[in-house]
């Protein structure tokens, strides 16, 4: 039968994600497409223990329904975590998700109308604008200057667009790997504050630091809970757990709690007992320090290729953590027409068109360092630089 | 036309005179063309102000079911039926265009934010009393914890995550774990549902589901259909959506046809859900007979239907009727299954079975909201089902939870004060009770707290008001002997209550509408 779909499904669009996904498993190709942490780096026998030891301590609680917000005890040691990196909370604080995609849908579905503005650093992360989008926003860019955010042109921004969210992710952004400096940071919160704002303060990469030291986060600063801070045991333990978790102030925290029953009642009581025997009785510090080592390698190894390649016509960043580098090429070049070409050599790339909200042509591409394997860095870049005949 | 007016009760006088004269005219026991009384005449009648009966009329008109006439009063409208391939969203130009006035809608439903809409304050309590050891719940729909297949379940995922397997661990797709997917096909397949991997989506719980339908198909002002009572989650997200809720009461053979007839010939709904086997929170099994009529009328005003189908595997006696997915021949039934009920709910795993089309804006809808179902539980459950685990645990709860609901029974028989009286369903995890006349839920709630045992008050279930005097109770999660002593003290309680009303003479009022603390 012909179904008849509410209005919004045509704002729900098929992502480059998804296509992605699908790429990534064709063992020939070498992809820098994927947002994806290196398996072989996963504490596979640490978690492997830690569901040995809660669904063996004969409790059949682990497999029961659990409360919205989440299991308490997890939720006092993320909090503890928290505050060891400034940011203030309290287990009431905290609340889980089943990893931060889900954060950022409730928080959408409890923020945005159709029509409502979003205020965004422009490229984004593409999972991000598409949730926005599925709720019909509108989208502005947070303006920036040569110096970085332009904090002048933000309060005009502002009250020009009226935006009922600011979207930022400030350290090792995705795409571009870039990071806001303090002073960036205090001016948005500065800004927001003033004209009442919420920011939500996507973190997903933070502990994956290969040089300086720790920035802190905006929520930090914040004293009137205008920052919803985004965590996620992604990247440090595993994606396919799908576990995340919100810090904000306690009266969102209950908004959260029923947005989210009507959602998915509450995430996976076992997974949460795991991550909490695991947070408990294993190093994770130890472990994120392997993860680092390992990805500042890939990156230091990704930079020397793309300077022995592409050091002619392109230029790149140069992040200090995280996991992608944002490669621009010459004006020419469309990196979404080049791409099927690219594939046929067989490596992939995300275009850069896919990450900002008005999808011009774009000449730049997202490359992930974390994923492929040192040997395919070399022969990745390389065969890159050979397909784009720079 | 008789109308009773209940003024003990929350709801506003004019709400409760709209939906009665909604239910004489869906009945048909106000046929089209029948003129209801003058404002005035009726507030005479019935001891109101006239404002209110002015209010309960303008609410008739904004359902499209009454209309005024200068010079002839108001008059019930007849049903205006759409075709097939009519588009909902020039409903407004098309009956401008067929001469009749435009209809005034309740604005005010639709313009409150969706997070305003959001509240569902009975399960969050539910979910909340989860651990309060010292009390007996017979509120969360839970299996029991004692049956849990702990020993298989730890084994299982210690053979998924051996080393090297670190696939169990990475993203996957939205759409599921492709051997899960092809397990659950096969699985209903043998359940008589036609289905394959493809046309499978995992979801995190058959709630995931039901938002996921919602965020597809709903919009403020849409209309849906479903049985009154029914699944308070399902209420609470169509609720939220703003969407109209039409509701069709149900009678000992499921889904009262009649009346949804008469509503499909009035409106246009995006979909009827219904919960055709064991339902919750009355037990009753839709009959084979209204199962066709049901898909029958789904077929004729093509309309989908949103089949939940949570408890048809947990049969106490004969195995129950085919479900309305395997009976559909046309693709009209979009069904939604679930883990939780028949093996446990912590993992938050269910599927989704739909046409091809509505799964791939399902399956979208879902990337964005939290990009896929945990691939480690999918993995485990998957080696778990695999092993023909899933079936043997089946065996064993359906004859504990047999024993279980015979146990309730029994101890209501023994301790159930006069005027107390329930159902026993063939299936699935409630008895649906109704108080002795004049006891509210709400009252015997705080009552039954002071004695240490919890249901859900009947209310919850209903979108009107109704269900005051009903009460729900889960014999799934605890023993007999627990079982037993629960009802005791239930019944303690409700025997009190009467004592006290006798002695006292007044009825107790409701001090808290956030039944569960």
């Amino acid at each position: 039968m012909q179904h008849t779909y509410a209005k919004r499904v045509t704002h729900m669009e098929n992502s480059a994600i998804r296509e992605l996904l699908k790429l990534a498993e064709q063992p020939h190709i070498i992809s820098f497409a994927g947002g994806l942490p290196a398996p072989e780096l996963f504490p596979l026998s640490e978690i492997r223990e830690s569901y040995a030891q809660v669904l063996g301590a004969g409790d059949p609680s682990v497999l029961q329904y659990g409360t919205t917000e989440g299991y308490l005890p997890l939720r006092e040691e993320i909090s503890d975590q928290m505050r060891s990196k400034g940011i203030p909370s309290e287990a009431d604080n905290i609340f889980l998700t089943n990893g931060s995609q889900q954060g950022l849908d409730l928080i959408a579905k409890l923020f945005l109308d159709p029509g409502d503005v979003v205020l965004l650093q422009n490229p984004s992360y593409l999972g991000a604008i598409q949730t926005f989008r599925s709720y019909q926003a509108n989208f502005a860019t947070i303006p920036t200057n040569a110096a970085g955010i332009d904090d002048i042109a933000l309060e005009v921004s502002i009250k020009l667009n009226r935006p009922k969210l600011i979207y930022l992710a400030p350290t090792y952004q995705n795409p571009t790997g870039t990071t806001l400096t303090i002073e960036e940071r205090k001016a948005v919160l500065r800004v927001a504050s003033k004209y009442g704002v919420p920011i939500i303060e996507d973190d997903p990469y933070g502990e994956l630091r290969y040089e300086g030291s720790a920035l802190p986060a905006i929520r930090s600063f914040s004293t009137e809970d205008e920052v919803i801070y985004l965590g996620t045991f992604s990247k440090t333990l595993a994606p396919g757990l799908r576990l995340g978790w919100i810090v904000a102030g306690k009266s969102l925290i209950a908004k959260l709690v029923v947005a989210k029953q009507g959602t998915d009642l509450h995430t996976s009581t076992l997974l949460q007992r795991a991550t909490h025997y695991y947070l408990n009785h294993f190093d994770a510090n130890q472990h994120i320090e392997t993860i680092r080592q390992a990805y500042k390698v890939r990156r230091d190894l990704m930079l020397s290729e793309l300077q022995e390649n592409f050091s002619n016509q392109a230029i790149w960043t140069k992040p200090t953590g995280g996991m992608f580098i944002w490669l621009t090429l010459p004006e020419k070049y469309d990196t979404v027409n080049l791409l099927p070409s690219v594939l046929t050599g067989n490596v992939a790339y995300v275009p850069g068109a896919h990450f900002f909200t008005d999808e011009g042509s774009c000449s730049s591409m997202r490359l992930n360092f974390s994923n492929p394997t040192p040997l395919q860095i070399q022969q990745g870049i390389k065969l890159l630089a050979t397909i784009l005949t720079l | 036309m008789k109308l009773h007016i209940d003024r003990s009760g929350k709801t506003p006088l004019y709400l409760q005179i709209r939906s009665q004269i909604r239910q004489l005219i869906l009945a048909n026991d106000l046929p089209p063309g029948f003129r209801l009384p003058p404002e005035r005449k009726l507030a005479t009648t019935l001891g109101v102000n006239r404002s209110t009966v002015v209010n309960a009329y303008h609410e008739l008109v904004a359902d499209g079911l009454i209309q005024p006439h200068v010079g002839k009063g108001t008059i019930v409208s007849p049903p205006q039926p759409v075709g097939p391939s009519h588009d909902r969203f020039t409903n407004a130009n098309d009956s401008e265009a067929l001469g009749a006035p435009v209809q005034p809608i309740s604005w005010q439903n639709f313009y409150t934010r969706q997070s305003e809409r959001l509240h569902n304050p009975v399960l969050a309590s539910i979910l909340d009393e989860i651990g309060e050891e010292d009390q007996i719940s017979f509120a969360l729909g839970s299996p029991a914890g004692e049956y849990y297949p702990l020993q298989e379940f730890s084994q299982i995922s210690q053979e998924v995550m051996r080393p090297g397997n670190w696939q169990a661990f990475e993203y996957g797709p939205t759409i599921g774990h492709y051997p899960l997917r092809q397990y659950i096909a096969d699985w209903l397949s043998q359940r008589g549902i036609r289905t394959q991997a493809q046309t499978i989506l995992i979801t995190s719980g058959s709630q995931q589901g039901l938002d996921l339908l919602t965020k597809v198909f709903l919009e403020p002002g849409d209309y849906i259909v479903m049985e009154e009572p029914s699944f308070l989650g399902a209420i609470g997200v169509f609720k939220a959506s703003g969407a109209h809720i039409l509701t069709v009461p149900l009678d000992q053979e499921g889904l009262r046809i009649d009346v949804l007839e008469q509503i499909l010939a009035r409106h246009r709904p995006k979909f009827i859900y219904t919960l055709p086997t064991f339902q919750n929170p009355s037990g009753i099994t839709t009959s084979l007979a209204r199962r066709q009529q049901l898909l029958k009328l789904a077929y004729q005003y093509h309309v989908p239907i949103v089949e939940d189908d949570p408890y048809s595997e947990l049969f106490y006696g004969n195995q129950p009727f085919p479900s309305l997915k395997s009976l559909d021949e046309y693709g009209h039934v979009i069904y939604l299954g679930t883990f939780s009920k028949i093996l446990f709910p912590g993992l938050r795993l269910g599927w989704c079975v739909a046409p091809t089309p509505v799964l791939e804006q399902l399956s979208l809808a879902k990337q964005h909201v939290d990009l896929h179902t945990s691939t480690t539980a999918q993995w485990v459950m998957t080696e778990f089902c695999k092993r023909g685990l899933l079936d043997e645990h089946l065996l064993i709860v359906r004859k504990q939870y047999k024993c279980q609901r015979d146990a309730m029974v029994y101890a209501l028989k023994e301790f159930a004060p006069q005027g107390l009286s329930w159902t026993v369903p063939e299936g699935g995890y409630y008895l649906w009770c109704e108080l002795p006349p004049g006891m509210k839920a709400a009252a015997l709630l705080t009552k039954a707290a002071e004695k240490k045992v919890t249901f859900v008050p009947g209310n919850a279930f209903y979108v009107n008001s109704g269900g005051k005097d009903r009460i729900r109770l889960c014999f799934c999660r605890h023993s007999e002997t627990t079982i037993r002593e629960g009802i005791y003290r239930l019944c303690e309680a409700i025997t009190e209550m009467l004592n006290q009303s006798q002695t006292k003479g007044t009825t107790n009022r409701p001090r808290f509408t956030e039944p569960l603390v």
